[in-house]
C-alpha cells in the first residue's frame, strides 16, 4: 500500500512536469512579442558547445563572414562579436511568412556602421538539403548566408524544438561562444529586435 | 478495490506517456499553426500494394477541389505535365510541411510545364481549414488541393497508395502530358520526399 502511495506521486509528478513543459511548448509557438520573451531561460548566458558548421558556398557569403577555404568552420571564426541565427526551414509556412522581415533585419544592421562588422547573421536550415536552402535563398532574396543542416544535428545541438527559432550567440575568437538570446516563433518590431540584441549582447 | 486502483494507474501512466509523446511529437515542427496539428506516432513506412507501374498510363479521375468545381486528371492530358502528390491526411505532421515547401516552389513547376495536384481523403472542409492555415496570407495555394473523400479514397487505391487505415501514402507520381506515369515515390508515411528527387524526375519528365 505504501509503495503503491509513492509510485502514485512520482506519477503525479512526472505527469506535472510534463504539462509544463508542454504549456511552455505550445505556448511559444505563436508569435512572441518581444516584450514578453523569457529571459530567465537557463540556458541562456552559458556556454554552448563548439560545433563545424559546412562553409557557405559562394565568395560573398564567405566574406561576410569573414571565412575562407573550403569544408567546414567553426563559429568562433566568424569575423564578428554578435551573431545572429535564424532557424528556419523551407517548409515552414511561419518562417516563409517573417522571410521579409528577417531580410529587413539584415538591411538594419548593414545600415549601422557602428554595428555591421560587430554583428552578422546566418541562417541553419532544419531538415532542409542544400537544393532546398537554395531554393528558400532565391525565392525569398536571403542576402544573408542559410546554412542546411539535413540531418538536425547542429539545431539539436543548440536546443532548438520548432521552426522559427532565434538565437544570439556572442563570438569569442578564442572558441568559447556564449548564448545571450533564444526565442521561439519570431519578432514583431524588427527595430525593436535589433535594439534588443545590441543591449543583451551587451554591444552597448 | 485494489483491482480499480491499478486500473487507475494505469489510466494515469497512459495519460503521461501521451503528453510526454505530444511533446516528442513537437519537436522539429514548424512553429505558427503546429498546435492545431495531431500528433502522430510513427507508423509503417508503406501499408499497400502497388498496383502502377513508371511507363504505364495514369488512371483517370474526376475529384472536388477546394477552390470549386472538379478537377480530372485527362484535362491536362496533351497540355501539361502532372504532379500528383497524395499526402496522408489534413492536420497531421509532416503533410503540414510538405506542401507549404510546393507552395514557394512554382517556379520549378513552372520551368517543367507542369501542375501539381495535391490529394488526401479527406472531405472538402477539413481541406479548406487545413489548407488556410497552412498558408503564408501571401503565398496563396497556387496549386488545385482535391479530395479523395467519397467514394472514401478510391483514387487512392486506383494508384495503389490507399494503406489499411483508410488514408492515402505519402506518394508522388509525375505524369507526362501524353498521361503516361514517369515517377513514382511511395514514400516512407513518417518522412517528407526531399525536393531534390522531385526537381530530378521533373528534369526527365519530357524525355519520355
Amino acid at each position: 500500500m505504501e509503495k503503491n502511495k509513492k509510485r502514485m506521486v512520482f506519477i503525479l509528478f512526472i505527469l506535472f512536469a510534463s504539462l509544463l513543459s508542454e504549456s511552455a511548448s505550445l505556448g511559444s509557438e505563436a508569435i512572441t512579442v518581444l516584450g514578453n520573451q523569457v529571459k530567465s531561460d537557463p540556458g541562456n548566458n552559458t556556454n554552448i558547445p563548439v560545433f563545424e558548421l559546412p562553409m557557405p558556398g559562394s565568395e560573398r557569403e564567405k566574406s561576410y563572414l569573414g571565412l575562407s577555404g573550403t569544408g567546414n568552420f567553426k563559429i568562433g571564426q566568424i569575423k564578428a562579436q554578435v551573431l545572429i541565427i535564424e532557424v528556419f526551414s523551407f517548409y515552414c509556412p511561419h518562417c516563409q511568412r517573417t522571410a521579409s522581415q528577417v531580410n529587413e533585419l539584415y538591411k538594419k544592421i548593414q545600415e549601422r556602421p557602428d554595428m555591421k562588422e560587430k554583428i552578422k547573421m546566418i541562417g541553419i536550415g532544419v531538415n532542409n538539403s542544400i537544393y532546398e536552402v537554395d531554393s528558400y535563398r532565391k525565392r525569398y532574396k536571403v542576402p544573408f548566408p542559410l546554412i542546411p543542416d539535413e540531418n538536425m544535428e547542429i539545431s539539436k545541438m543548440l536546443g532548438v524544438r520548432g521552426t522559427p527559432t532565434y538565437i544570439g550567440i556572442k563570438v569569442n575568437g578564442k572558441g568559447t561562444q556564449k548564448r545571450f538570446y533564444f526565442e521561439e516563433g519570431g519578432f514583431q518590431d524588427t527595430q525593436q529586435f535589433l535594439t534588443e540584441i545590441i543591449k543583451l549582447s551587451g554591444l552597448k | 478495490m485494489r483491482v480499480q486502483k491499478k486500473k487507475w494507474m494505469d489510466l494515469l501512466c497512459l495519460s503521461v506517456f501521451l503528453v510526454v509523446a505530444g511533446v516528442a511529437v513537437a519537436y522539429g515542427q514548424s512553429g505558427g499553426f503546429s498546435e492545431s496539428i495531431y500528433p502522430v506516432e510513427k507508423l509503417k513506412p508503406t501499408d499497400s500494394l502497388p498496383k502502377l507501374k513508371v511507363g504505364g498510363v495514369a488512371p483517370d479521375f474526376n475529384l472536388p477541389a477546394v477552390a470549386g468545381g472538379k478537377v480530372s486528371l485527362s484535362q491536362y492530358k496533351g497540355k501539361k505535365n502532372v504532379v500528383i502528390s497524395f499526402v496522408p491526411a489534413a492536420w497531421t505532421p509532416v503533410c503540414s510541411g510538405q506542401w507549404p515547401g510546393y507552395n514557394i516552389s512554382k517556379d520549378l513547376f513552372d520551368k517543367h510545364d507542369a501542375i501539381l495536384l495535391g490529394i488526401t481523403v479527406d472531405n472538402i472542409p477539413t481541406l479548406y481549414a487545413w489548407t488556410k492555415q497552412m498558408c503564408n496570407p501571401n503565398e496563396k495555394l497556387w496549386f488545385p488541393v482535391l479530395s479523395d473523400f467519397y467514394p472514401h479514397g478510391a483514387v487512392a487505391s486506383k494508384y495503389g497508395v490507399l494503406r489499411s487505415e483508410g488514408v492515402a501514402e505519402r506518394a508522388l507520381f509525375v505524369i507526362n502530358k501524353k498521361g503516361i506515369i514517369t515517377y513514382i515515390d511511395v514514400h516512407d508515411i513518417n518522412q517528407r520526399p526531399l525536393l531534390d528527387d522531385l526537381a530530378k524526375a521533373l528534369e526527365k519528365v519530357n524525355r519520355q
